[in-house]
This record gives C-alpha cells, structure tokens and sequence, in this order.
C-alpha cells in the first residue's frame, strides 16, 4: 500500500512534512521517533481523525482501517460490552462473547469481565482498548503506543496479540511507538521520523 | 417574623386542600415541562457539542442568548401566540396548564441544549476518537455520548427544575394564576403577598425550599447508586 505525502500544520508550526511512502501489505510498521516527531499526527491523519493541510488520504470503502488512539477510552459499561462495542458483524452473538473472553483471557482481564470499565486503571483501560480493537477484523490496524500505560510485565503478552492477530487476519499493522526495542521486536519495517519529516 | 414561620408550619401540616392543590399544579407543570425540555435538550445539546461543522458556534452563541431570555418576554410571546388574535388560538392555550409547559419548555430548552453543548465539548473528543478507530457510526457515538453523560444529565434535570420551579414571568401571563386551575406556588405567593397573607405565601416559600432539597438529595442518591 502506498502512504500519500502530507503536510499538517498546527498554528502556523509544520508538525508534519513526509513524502510518499510504501508499505508492504500483510506486514507489521513501526513509525518510531521522539515525543512531538509527529508520530501520531501521521497516525490521526491516516485513521482520518484529522484532516492533512496537504496531501489526500483516500478513504477506501473496501479497506477497513482500526485504530487505537493513544488515550485509550472506556465506556461507562461492563469490560465485556466494552468489547462488544466492536464486535464481528460476520459472528453470531455467542461467537462474538466467546471471542470477547478469549482476548480478556488472553490480556489478563478474564476476571474483571462484568466490571464496569470505567473501574479500571489506565495500564487495564489500554488493555481492555486493545483487546476490543482486535475483535474484529480490519484490512490495517494503527496503534499509537498501544503499550505505553502499561506495566512491564503485561506488554510482551500485548505484543504477541498483535502478532497473532496480525497472523490471523493478514493485516497491515502500523505500530507508533518511541521504543526502538519495541519496533524491533515487532515490526520487519521501521520508519523513523523527526521534527515532522522523515529521517534517513 | 418568627410566630409567622411557626404559622406556615402549621398549614403545612394542616391539610389545607387549596395548598396541596398549588403544590399539585406546581408539580404537574415543573416535572413534564422539565422532562420535556429534558427530551429535547439532551440530543441536540449533545450533537451540538459534539459535532463539527461551519456555523457551529453561531447556533451556540444564539443559544447561549437564549439561555438569558426573560421569562416575561417568553410569556409575552406565548400570550400572543395563543391569545384570541393569536395563530395557535385554535388550541385554547391559554390560561391552561398546558400553555404554562409550552412557555416554560420554551424557557428550559436553550437551557438544557447548553449545558449539554458545554459538557458533550469537553468529552467528545475523545470518544470520537475511539469510536471512529473502531468504526462505530456517528448516530451510535452520539448515543454513547448521551451514555456517558448520564450524571450530567441528572444534574440538568435538577437544574430544570429548579428554575421551572422558581419561575413565574411567563406562567403568570400564560396561566393567568387561576385558583385551583392554573396558579403555582410563585403566582400564588406574588398573590398572597399582595394580599397581606403573609403566612399562606410563607408556608408556600418553605415548601419551595423543601421540595428543592429533597430533591437534591434523590440526585444525589441515585448518582451515589450509579457510581458503585
């Protein structure tokens, strides 16, 4: 898949200015670099959240795009209607709940399943996030610091969800992060970017 | 001043069958014009807050001046709505309780739309961002947006009422204060007062007081039950 240029400015400020790039489809991108590079600028823009001052994002109707913000937000219901918020129109109801305690299984949220998500702390509002994103599958996945509030000892097990979904689905993934270890440890591409503009 | 308060305790307690009857009307008209404004205000005031278009903030400015509307300029315009040289005097409104809710929705709504376009601004970014990363169309995102919003909404409901309650420009030119048909406790104290009863328009600001507490407290209860 090809990533358009574009330009975004914020009050006069250029946050973002990269040229056209390519993307292996099926493969899992990292966009790595420092706080304020513009990493997640590129990501809203390419979840559509935010529109380019230049450059055009086309929205495909055939490709489905997710996307996992980087303030993870719940809903004021239980963890398990949270997830069902997203559920696979292509399942029945009881596949999409069996799906829905698989990923709390899995993130480590199996008991915590009828609490109201708003209960949660940050690190298990990011969890809870990521597992209702991946209930369904999209032809690309973007996730900005998908790990960031969570503690050490959960994000290996976040990052072989990722892995396996992306396995599972064949999807592109892009995965924003400001840990190089991260973007090697999953990603076969890394893309680096500074003061808005891509770095060699 | 003592011995009259003593008094307007007594008559509340007596069983006097002309202030339960304003305290009935008072009801009837505050809860369905506050419910009604309610229904009314929470969508819009949501979408408003919510969306982004050109021209939002014009209808927000025009709302916000219509959250300052007197309340006799309300009444004067629903009295020449459904007065006999009227368009809507086909529907012999006026000086019916039915009147009195139009007039009083038409004062609480630009309440309610704005105090659900402040709080819904504050939250919706956020929500939108996640809803439109998991693909949820924007009718379902203003739903739970209204979904999250729900101790906000109680706390308008009580707003609502409370200014419904206290009000009397517009339902004293609407109503007419009518014995036993239209008059409220804010009409029936501006004519008890007038009169030099002092002791009935007493007794009626107590229970003013009282029925604002009580409610206040039953909101507080039941967002108190919300949050565990």
């Amino acid at each position: 898949m090809i990533l358009p240029a574009l330009k975004k400015t914020y009050q006069g400020q250029l946050v973002l200015d990269i040229p056209s790039m390519e993307i292996a489809d099926g493969s899992i991108t990292a966009i790595c670099g420092q706080n304020g590079s513009g990493k997640s600028t590129l990501a809203k823009i390419l979840a559509g959240i935010e529109k380019p001052d230049d450059g055009t994002v086309t929205s495909d109707a055939a490709r489905s795009v997710g996307y996992l913000p980087q303030q993870s937000y719940a809903f004021h219901m239980s963890i398990t209607s949270n997830l069902m918020l997203n559920k696979d129109p292509e399942k029945t109801k009881q596949e999409n709940l069996a799906h829905a305690q698989q990923l709390l299984k899995e993130i480590g949220l199996e008991s915590m399943a009828k609490k109201n998500a708003k209960k949660l702390s940050g690190g298990e509002t990011q969890k809870m996030a990521l597992a209702r994103l991946l209930m369904k599958s999209y032809d690309m996945i973007i996730l900005d610091e998908p790990t960031a509030s969570m503690d050490t000892a959960s994000i290996p097990t976040a990052e072989k969800m990722i892995c396996d979904y992306q396995r599972r689905t064949g999807c592109t993934i892009l995965i924003i992060t400001h840990s190089p270890e991260q973007a090697q440890r999953l990603a076969s591409h890394t893309i680096r970017l500074e003061g808005g503009k891509l770095c060699e | 001043m003592i011995g009259s308060f003593g008094e307007a305790f007594r008559l509340i307690f007596s069983g006097d069958s002309t202030l339960y009857q304003i305290i009935a009307v008072t009801l009837r008209m505050t809860l369905t014009s506050s419910l009604l404004a309610l229904l009314i205000g929470v969508p819009i005031g949501t979408w408003l807050g919510s969306a982004r278009f050109r021209g939002r903030k014009i209808l927000v400015v025009i709302d916000r001046a219509l959250m300052g509307l007197p309340p006799v300029v309300c009444g004067l315009f629903c009295y020449l709505l459904f007065s006999g040289v009227g368009p809507l005097r086909a529907l012999r409104l006026l000086y019916t309780l039915a009147g009195m809710v139009i007039a009083q929705v038409m004062l609480l709504c630009p309440m309610a739309i704005g105090m659900m376009e402040s709080h819904a601004n504050n939250i919706a970014p956020q929500i939108r961002e996640n809803t439109k990363g998991l693909g949820i169309r924007r009718f379902r995102t203003l739903l739970l947006t209204m979904n999250e919003s729900r101790y906000h909404i109680a706390t308008t409901f009580l707003t609502l009422l409370g200014r419904a309650l206290a009000e009397v420009g517009a339902v004293s030119i609407v109503g007419g204060a009518i014995m036993f048909k239209t008059n409220v406790m804010t009409t029936a104290i501006m004519d008890y007062t007038s009169m030099g009863n002092f002791k009935t328009a007493l007794a009626l600001g107590i229970i003013l007081l009282f029925l604002s507490l009580a409610l206040n407290i039953i909101v507080a209860l039941v967002q108190g039950r919300f949050e565990k």
